[in-house]
């Protein structure tokens, strides 16, 4: 066995470490242009230079993800239920969406802007039907995955209806609809960042867009970092969730 | 006089709706006593799983009755039956000791209750020390060793196997149809085997149902006359030979038509 076989964690924080080092020492090095990719230590210092404005900017970020994400998941996850048990319905629907799947949906945010104005509404609208096909194609394969045998099995152990749904059908799509859950929070997280660099008067993507026209290197990737803590964040509790869900479907 | 365990009267059973009609089972009589080990063979197509679901309550009869110590089966009863399918359909997500258990969940059994019945279970069936693992820990014949654990759970009179063993190899065959008999002599359970295999059939039963081809229909009722136990050195004698070559003619003419 090797090293990082033995020590799974730690070899994942000297990963981190590693690359954040390497963030650090190879612009100051001279090894990447300073206006490419500045030190880690003055991304942060602009972040904390300027962190009224980075935070400032937050609740608006925010505000569009977790609507857009109610929207992905509760829509996206309900449909992608109904038409995963009828199989006319995946006859009918999926060669549809999974072409449209394949569509750029980012030449629509123009159109959007115009429909819904320079506010929230059109980070909202962009983000939805950017996330929305993927989020419930993974929600009907999590559905497909159900086998007839174990409910016939759970039937002829005297399962009432109820029981079937509650120890058959719910543990056995969960894991499907935490996939999609991940796959939707991740996109909407892309689709709001997006489209509010494309065009926006607040929000973090704006200030990221923002800075990087007046050639503020610093300022730019003060935003990713704070990006990344997002999305961070969002895999940390979907972590929890994922945590939570297995010991459901072991002590249901 | 004895009364059979399970009475099957003039069952038959149709499928599809109006002109369409198709016979699955045609008027099926079969009364089988208390702790005999019967065996269902036929032609493919013949109705054998059908009968099984019938007397797991699974389905109902188009006419006739299915009785089960008296009582009419007009859906799964199981406490009184207990079913073994071809394939283990275990829960993915539940241990072998937690799959066990899980029809004395279904009635709201205590856990501690259903965990103690369980590992008992897993003890007969030869999985002592797995009870934690999960299905796909487990090879194909450890996972119908768990499916055969929870069929006994409740302590079913009757037990339902639907070609259980049908998806494993010829050595883990071999190997459960042993343990299945021992855990039959320990347990006197009636069983109701339904097989393809005419070896199995003759192997393992008391008796050996065969029925024709669609329609299904009892074509034959041969009553298995080797000792007990039985041992492999049998499958090579003259009186094995015989009794497989009564079933195989049956067999023979029903699969040429």
């Amino acid at each position: 066995m090797t090293w990082p076989e033995r020590h799974p964690r730690l070899s994942q924080a000297v990963l981190y470490l590693g690359i954040l080092a390497a963030w650090e020492i190879l612009p100051r090095a001279g090894l990447v242009p300073r206006l490419f990719v500045p030190p880690l230590s003055e991304a942060l210092g602009a972040l904390v230079a300027d962190h009224r404005e980075y935070l400032g900017s937050l609740p608006t970020t925010f505000g569009e993800i977790l609507v857009s994400y109610v929207i992905v998941c509760g829509g996206g996850i309900g449909l992608g239920q109904l038409v995963g048990s009828s199989a006319t319905a995946q006859r009918m629907l999926l060669p549809v969406l999974r072409s449209a799947y394949a569509v750029p949906l980012v030449v629509l945010y123009p159109v959007m802007m115009v429909w819904f104005g320079l506010g929230s509404q059109s980070k909202i609208a962009f983000a939805s039907i950017y996330a929305f096909i993927p989020t419930m194609l993974t929600a009907v394969a999590g559905v497909g995955a159900l086998s007839p045998a174990l409910a016939e099995t759970a039937r002829a152990f005297g399962a009432t209806r109820a029981q079937q749904i509650l120890y058959i059908a719910l543990p056995a799509s969960l894991p499907s609809i935490v996939a999609a859950l991940r796959l939707g929070g991740a996109l909407v997280i892309v689709g709001v960042i997006v489209a509010q660099m494309l065009g926006a008067a607040e929000g973090l993507g704006f200030l990221i867009t923002r800075h990087r026209t007046l050639l503020n290197s610093p300022g730019v990737y003060a935003g990713i970092v704070l990006v990344l803590l997002i999305t961070g964040l969002h895999e940390l509790l979907l972590r929890g969730l994922e945590r939570k869900v297995a010991a459901y479907r072991q002590g249901a | 006089m004895t009364r059979a365990l399970v009475a099957i009267r003039g069952v038959s059973q149709r499928f599809g709706a109006d002109g369409a009609d198709v016979v699955a089972l045609d008027s099926i009589d079969l009364e089988i006593p208390d702790g005999q080990f019967v065996a269902v063979v036929g032609p493919s197509g013949c109705g054998k799983s059908t009968l099984l679901s019938l007397v797991a309550g699974l389905r109902l009869p188009s006419s006739g009755t299915v009785l089960c110590d008296g009582e009419p089966i007009t859906a799964p009863m199981p406490r009184k039956v207990g079913m073994i399918f071809q394939e283990a359909n275990l829960l993915p997500w539940l241990s072998a000791v937690d799959n066990v258990a899980f029809p004395l969940k279904l009635r709201r059994v205590a856990k501690a209750e259903r965990l103690l019945a369980a590992r008992r279970m897993l003890e007969l069936t030869g999985l002592a020390g797995f009870e934690d693992r999960l299905p796909h820990q487990l090879s194909g014949g450890m996972k119908q060793r768990v499916a055969i654990a929870r069929g006994l759970v409740q302590n079913p009179a009757v037990l339902l196997m639907d070609e259980p063993f049908a998806s494993l190899d010829e050595q883990t065959r071999m190997v459960l149809g042993d343990e299945l008999l021992r855990i039959w002599s320990e347990t006197r359970k009636t069983v109701l085997f339904v097989t393809h295999s005419l070896n199995e059939a003759v192997y393992l039963a008391d008796r050996v149902v065969v029925l024709s081809a669609r329609p299904g229909r009892v074509v034959d009722d041969v009553s298995v006359d080797l000792p007990r136990p039985r041992s492999f050195a049998m499958t090579g004698g003259e009186r094995f030979g015989a009794l497989k070559d009564r079933i195989w003619q049956h067999i023979k003419s029903a699969e040429r038509r």
